[in-house]
């Protein structure tokens, strides 16, 4: 063999180690754009302007994530359903998407540590005569279809034995068919509730009061193989913690008491 | 290509719950069929009829039939009417939507099968001593609805597949529905579609293969 077929063999031998070392997190530094997937039916975390544009919590926190990886922002909508196969399709980087971090899930994509905590309320279409969410019993009652919230309540109405669960597609479905009394009840995160609640587009509702149902823990997710990308996941969820930018986002858009992100007497 | 790895057997274990969904998908189909060609020979009879009001009717229930969504349709037929006090539950939304896109498309198929039988046969049935109705029954209908048979099978695939829109109106008993469901519990999204597509193409083969089987045993002159 001549010299200069060798050198050759070491370059192409090199360039293709250096391929394959590359992960996710040098793909998206290399391309310089972060494509988020969030949900811009579920304000205030995600939602659209009057400009149409997207803001919300989802979407500041995707943009603090792209501007410390030192890339463009992409916001890349999808409704709950459709957030794992924009993932797997390669549609999306990372979900900013208010995921429940199930470990049946987890089985799937990868999550970080949580980065934002839901609590659990109850809204109720005046006529309906509900008042708490045992009331809610035997009555029809609603969530968007997929959410922890969704599922527990399910469980819940089977539980009970009596009423009847209908999951709807959309945050928006389920407000709409609350007010024209499709729905008696619907359980909701507390954001959401309040958000829709005082948007004026729902007439005859309103939060009556809590759901017993555990905090709803959320987390960013990406690729489960992609461990180079959750690890850097994991340490943007801390410091945005410690340097106070999560209180700030909490304040901006939601108001009120910040949830804790740790579980008492746990790890991680 | 994808990150990912196929789990089937994640997937394959609520294989029962989506055969439960698949019964329901069918009863939807079914009933909407049954309803959907009653309401059909009704709405061709009223293009038939003398009156122009009643033509009308059946003119735009077979003009907004074929010229909207399906998605739209079903969608009325939840939200919409709701918005007049009238609350139906998923299924019945669900029926309601598929029945009324059956029929506008049934009606047009009558309409064309009716043109290809000859006038002079009523004219034939009534120098026989049949009064009109008698005529229309006994000549008219048979024949109108072997013509289009054919295209009822297509009408009937069309309305087994139109039950995955009943998600948007809160069904989730349906094939589709339940995908959906265990899509949002688990995140096996690929696995779970797949399966449910396959499901789809059985049901819908099984109801082309048997219609022409029963075309056979049927339609033999």
């Amino acid at each position: 063999m001549t010299k200069i077929t060798i050198i050759a063999a070491l370059i192409a031998a090199t360039g293709f180690a250096g391929a394959a070392k590359a992960d996710k997190l040098d793909d998206i530094i290399s391309s310089g754009t972060l494509r988020c997937a969030v949900v811009l039916d579920f304000p205030p975390m995600g939602m659209r302007d009057a400009n149409n544009e997207p803001i919300g919590f989802d979407v500041d926190y995707c943009k603090d994530l792209a501007k410390v990886l030192g890339v463009e922002a992409e916001i890349v909508e999808t409704p709950f359903p459709e957030r794992i196969p924009a993932l797997m399709s390669g549609r999306v980087d990372v979900g900013v998407a208010s995921t429940s971090d199930t470990l049946e899930r987890a089985k799937t994509v990868g999550f970080s540590i949580p980065y934002f905590a839901f609590e659990m309320v109850v809204t109720a279409n005046d006529k309906s005569g509900i008042t708490s969410f045992e009331s809610m019993k035997g009555h029809t009652v609603g969530a968007v279809a997929g959410t922890f919230e969704g599922i527990a309540l399910e469980k819940q109405v089977k539980a009970w034995g009596e009423g009847e669960y209908r999951p709807y597609q959309t945050q928006a479905d389920v407000f709409l068919a609350l007010s024209q009394g499709q729905l008696d009840a619907t359980v909701s995160t507390s954001t959401v509730a309040m958000a829709s609640v005082n948007s004026g587009k729902f007439d005859g509702i309103s939060v009556v009061g809590k759901a017993p149902f555990d905090t709803d823990y959320v987390a960013l997710f990406a690729s489960r193989n992609e461990y180079g990308l959750i690890n850097y996941l994991n340490l943007f969820v801390n410091q945005q913690i410690r340097s106070g930018r999560y209180a700030e986002l909490y304040k901006k858009w939601v108001g009120g008491t910040l949830p804790s992100l740790t579980v008492p007497n746990a790890y991680r | 290509m994808f990150g990912y790895t196929f789990q089937w057997n994640q997937a394959l274990a609520r294989l029962p719950k989506m055969l439960d969904g698949a019964v329901v998908t069918m009863e939807v189909a079914v009933l909407s069929m049954l309803i959907g060609i009653l309401c059909a020979i009704l709405l061709t009879l009223l293009r038939l009829s003398g009156s122009r009001s009643l033509r009308a009717v059946a003119t735009g229930w077979v003009e907004v039939a074929r010229n909207t969504p399906a998605l739209f349709q079903i969608y009325m037929a939840h939200f919409g009417i709701a918005s007049f006090g009238i609350h139906l539950s998923p299924f019945v939304s669900l029926l309601i939507g598929i029945t009324f896109n059956n029929a506008g498309y049934l009606a047009e198929n009558f309409r064309g099968a009716l043109k290809a039988i000859p006038d002079t046969q009523i004219r034939a049935g009534r120098s026989l001593g049949m009064s009109q109705t008698q005529a229309f029954r006994y000549i008219i209908v048979p024949q109108m609805l072997r013509i289009s048979f054919l295209p009822m099978t297509n009408q009937m695939v069309w309305a087994v597949l139109m039950t995955s829109l009943g998600v948007t109106v809160g069904l989730n008993s349906d094939l589709y529905g339940v995908t959906q469901d265990l899509n949002a519990l688990t995140f096996r999204t690929f696995e779970l579609f797949a399966i449910a597509a396959v499901i789809f193409y059985i049901i819908t083969k099984i109801i082309t293969l048997s219609a022409r089987l029963i075309a056979a045993r049927l339609f033999r002159y």
